[in-house]
């Protein structure tokens, strides 16, 4: 179990985010990814290629090997960079219960 | 998903040679295959786009797509016990370290429709003989050792079931546990013995066993536990033994598919699926590292559910190579129903001829030994952290969702078995899904995302654009020829990511730099892993990833020696063969987001590297690509003098920041501090590095794995791609370079 708890002092990291979802992050930024993308998932989100750089479908994976991936119907990206704005705000919510896009205007 | 898959029985083959293709359908119906050359296989739109070229040649036309299973699971099978006399009283003895209990069946030893000795699903030893079951109070633990034996005493119509643990921490001695029920058993031959399996009733083998085993026997008589113990733990008294019928010691002839019965009857058995031999057994208590020093510490076999050797497809038709046909990197494609987008490729080598030189001077080296580290990874799939490692979510190919369905294909090096021990071998006798062009990975970078053979179309595709004619020739064909093979050209250029090598290989591409061979390194951490071949089963190749490296597991205590060769397994770099010595560059970090240009050093205007830079101008050069957008990134390599780059060695250009997702390589983080990372330490870059060998020869490398994708930025119209041409250009001239001597470091 990962020690480290997203909370609400980690908006201006998710404000980074949005700006810039790949590339340079801040350490505090790449702590709370490292959160998000670290081992503690039962069902860890991923892309299944649809179209080769063209299409995408969020799926789940889950952790054992040979179980089958799990598409969430109706969510499609057409860009990459979108689709981790998508999953980084799916995954603020599951680990805060947090609403990204209604709870970051409410602070500065 | 994938309809259809095949694969070759060889990756490389000359001209009039013959290649067996094996087809199994997973969907289709009916499929048809052609020939063609792979000349650019990265279908990124940024990129220089797909290209094949279709060879004229008939293979046969429209055939049945028949649907052919993976088998995995390893054992021993020894046939021939049918010479034995039939058996009234036997013991059946083993010993076991069972390291997965998962509620499966698992059998430990096995004289199938006579008896057995296996695990059931709760954990607990059971014994079967003819119709009679015994199932022990004892569950087998995955943290010890076990003497376990089923015997039969017709006098006393007895069958028996023992096992005694051995507890390493315990300060008693080990006490066997016996259950024992009334039995008439008729007198019979066993027909074949099974270890670590058994037969199902259609003949199939199952109940594999994930753990090790040690020293199974069976004697024409019922022996007491003690008297087993005594017995196993002695070979020499074991074999005069007059009831013996058969033991086998595993430490023989560790290095082949064989296994030696000691016993005087000399039933000989063989491995099935390539376990892995060579480990420490019942009586290894540490006293020894190497097992070519004390083989008989080294008497167990490590057996998985999921080992895969030869996947032993029937063949669905043969092709002879055209005796015309160039060198050059080919595939058979295999269309399902007439579904072009769905096809399969097999990818494989067709090296110039092997009796006489192509008159070509330049040689793509096809970097087989990679491939197959790589063959069917799934890092994005297997391990969580590999999200991290790339800066963004896992893409899953299609090919990765067959892989996820289909775990029987068997793994690469870099997978875990079910039990969590490392994965020491890979076999390209099965369908390597990932060695296709079009097909997408986990670690290419932002960008087209592509990785090891598809990346290295990069490079094939950089050769065609600017018309260099070119020999393709594999890692397998260096391994076997040497030099002999290598002396051909005046240049030798690597794939993207050469990183595993053998001794044979490492060695022939040294002795061609310092005889005046050109390398041109256009890749990163290359040169990096030790493996082996086996010279009794082709096709297999094995890695011990001992002491250091970047590595997703370790051998195991005393299990650091190759069972193949006896090699001391693990980096390079540790057994006196640096790639820096050959390259002038030696990996340092790693990461899968984004990628740098390098900025050019004073080194830049050393009148040793003018030919390099002629219509290049600084100060960065790079600030482009298809991975990662950049020329130096996903894994990258410094010179280091402490590490062997030669003190000549100019090192033209350097990436001078990545991002903190790139950090220190283990073998040099010996003292882990939060700042080993891409933005904080300058040890972390790639270095654009080139020198010249006393013998005329010269070395170029970019220290990347990124490079390529660079090159076939623009439709290879940049910087990257005219310095590489820069390179090659007078890297191809016969004129011997002169060997400064100097400080130039």
């Amino acid at each position: 179990m990962a020690r480290y708890q997203i909370t609400e002092e980690d908006f201006a990291f998710a404000r980074e985010f949005m700006e810039t979802p790949i590339g340079y992050h801040s350490p505090g930024l790449q702590r709370v990814l490292n959160r998000m993308r670290g081992a503690d998932w039962t069902r860890k989100y991923v892309l299944v290629i649809e179209e080769r750089y063209r299409l995408w479908r969020l799926a789940q994976l889950p952790v054992g090997r040979g179980a089958q991936v799990e598409i969430i119907e109706g969510v499609v990206y057409t860009d990459l960079v979108e689709a981790e704005r998508d999953i980084f705000r799916r995954r603020w919510k599951d680990l805060t219960g947090q609403d990204l896009d209604t709870a970051l205007p409410q602070t500065t | 998903m994938l309809p259809i898959v095949g694969y070759t029985n060889k990756l490389t083959a000359e001209p009039g040679e013959t290649v067996d293709v094996m087809v199994s359908s997973f969907g289709a119906k009916t499929y048809s295959a052609d020939l063609r050359q792979i000349i650019q296989g990265d279908t990124n739109p940024e990129g220089p786009g797909y290209k094949d070229h279709l060879i004229t040649l008939d293979l046969g036309g429209t055939r049945t797509a028949i649907s052919k299973p993976f088998k995995p699971g390893s054992c021993v099978i020894v046939p021939g016990l049918g010479a034995l006399p039939a058996i009234q009283d036997f013991t059946l003895a083993a010993v076991v370290r069972p390291t997965l209990l998962d509620g499966r069946r698992r059998s430990i030893v096995a004289l199938p429709g006579l008896a057995e000795i296996a695990i059931d699903g709760d954990g607990h030893l059971t014994g079967q003989a003819g119709d009679t079951a015994l199932v022990s109070s004892v569950k087998l633990s995955t943290k010890h050792w076990h003497v376990v034996s089923l015997s039969y005493d017709a006098r006393r119509e007895l069958l028996s079931l023992a096992i005694a643990r051995d507890r390493d921490e315990a300060s008693t001695p080990p006490r066997a546990h016996i259950v024992s029920t009334k039995a008439v058993l008729a007198a019979r031959v066993p027909s074949e013995c099974i270890i670590a399996a058994t037969r199902g009733a259609d003949g199939e083998l199952t109940a594999f066993l994930d753990g090790k085993v040690d020293r199974p026997a069976l004697f024409d008589t019922c022996l007491e536990p003690d008297t087993i113990r005594t017995l196993l733990t002695d070979f020499a008294l074991l074999r005069r033994q007059r009831s013996l019928l058969a033991a086998w010691d595993f430490s023989r002839r560790m290095t082949s598919r064989t296994i030696c019965d000691i016993s005087p009857f000399q039933m000989h058995g063989h491995i099935h699926n390539a376990p892995a031999r060579a480990m420490t057994g019942w009586l290894w208590k540490g006293q020894e590292l190497d097992w070519k020093l004390r083989p008989d510490l080294y008497s167990a076999i490590h057996f998985h559910a999921t080992d895969m050797y030869d996947a032993g497809w029937d063949v669905d038709f043969t092709l002879t190579i055209p005796s015309d046909l160039k060198s050059g990197v080919y595939a058979v494609r295999l269309v399902p129903d007439g579904d072009e987008d769905s096809a399969y490729f097999c990818v494989f080598a067709v090296r110039p001829p092997r009796d006489r030189p192509s008159g070509n001077t330049v040689a793509f080296l096809f970097p087989t030994c990679s491939y197959m580290a790589y063959a069917n990874h799934r890092l994005g799939m297997d391990v969580p952290g590999t999200e991290i490692g790339m800066g963004r979510a896992v893409e899953l190919d299609r090919h990765h969702m067959f892989l996820q369905n289909n775990p029987g294909i068997g793994f690469s090096v870099y997978e875990t078995h079910d039990d969590e021990s490392g994965v020491f071998h890979t076999s390209r006798l099965r369908p390597i899904v990932d060695m296709q062009p079009k097909v997408k990975s986990f670690l290419g970078g932002f960008g087209s995302n592509i990785w090891q053979f598809n990346a290295d179309t990069h490079i094939l595709g950089w050769l065609d654009a600017i018309g260099q004619n070119h020999d393709v020739i594999t890692d397998e064909d260096m391994h076997a020829d040497g030099l002999t093979l290598l002396q051909r050209y005046n240049v030798v250029i690597t794939g993207t990511h050469p990183e595993y090598y053998t001794r044979n290989m490492i060695e022939a591409l040294q002795g061609f730099t310092d005889r005046g061979g050109r390398l041109m390194y256009l890749g990163g951490n290359g040169f990096y892993w030790v493996v082996s071949f086996n010279e009794d089963m082709p096709g297999i190749m094995e890695c011990r990833r001992s002491e250091a490296g970047i590595r997703p597991w370790e051998p195991g205590h005393g299990q650091f020696y190759h069972g193949f060769t006896g090699e001391y397994g693990g980096l390079w770099r540790r057994n006196d063969h640096p790639p820096n010595h050959l390259c002038g560059v030696g990996m340092t970090s790693q990461g899968f987001d984004v990628s740098e240009p390098y900025v050019l050093s004073d080194n830049a205007t050393d009148p040793r590297a003018a030919f390099i830079f002629d219509g290049i101008s600084g100060p960065g050069i790079g600030n482009f690509g298809l991975a990662g957008g950049g020329a130096a990134g996903l894994e990258v390599d410094r010179a280091d003098p402490a590490q062997g780059t030669p003190d000549h060695a100019l090192v033209l250009a350097f990436s001078v920041r990545h991002t903190d997702i790139y950090l220190m390589t283990p073998e040099d983080l010996l003292d882990p501090t939060p700042d080993w990372s891409g933005t904080q330490a300058d040890i972390i870059r790639a270095d654009l590095t080139f020198f010249e060998t006393e013998g005329g020869g010269a070395v170029f490398s970019t220290g990347s794995i990124a490079w390529a994708g660079a090159m076939a930025w623009n439709n290879y119209d940049n910087e990257v791609a005219r310095m590489t041409h820069n390179v090659l250009r007078r890297f191809n001239e016969e004129t011997p370079f002169d060997f400064p001597g100097g400080q130039g470091w």
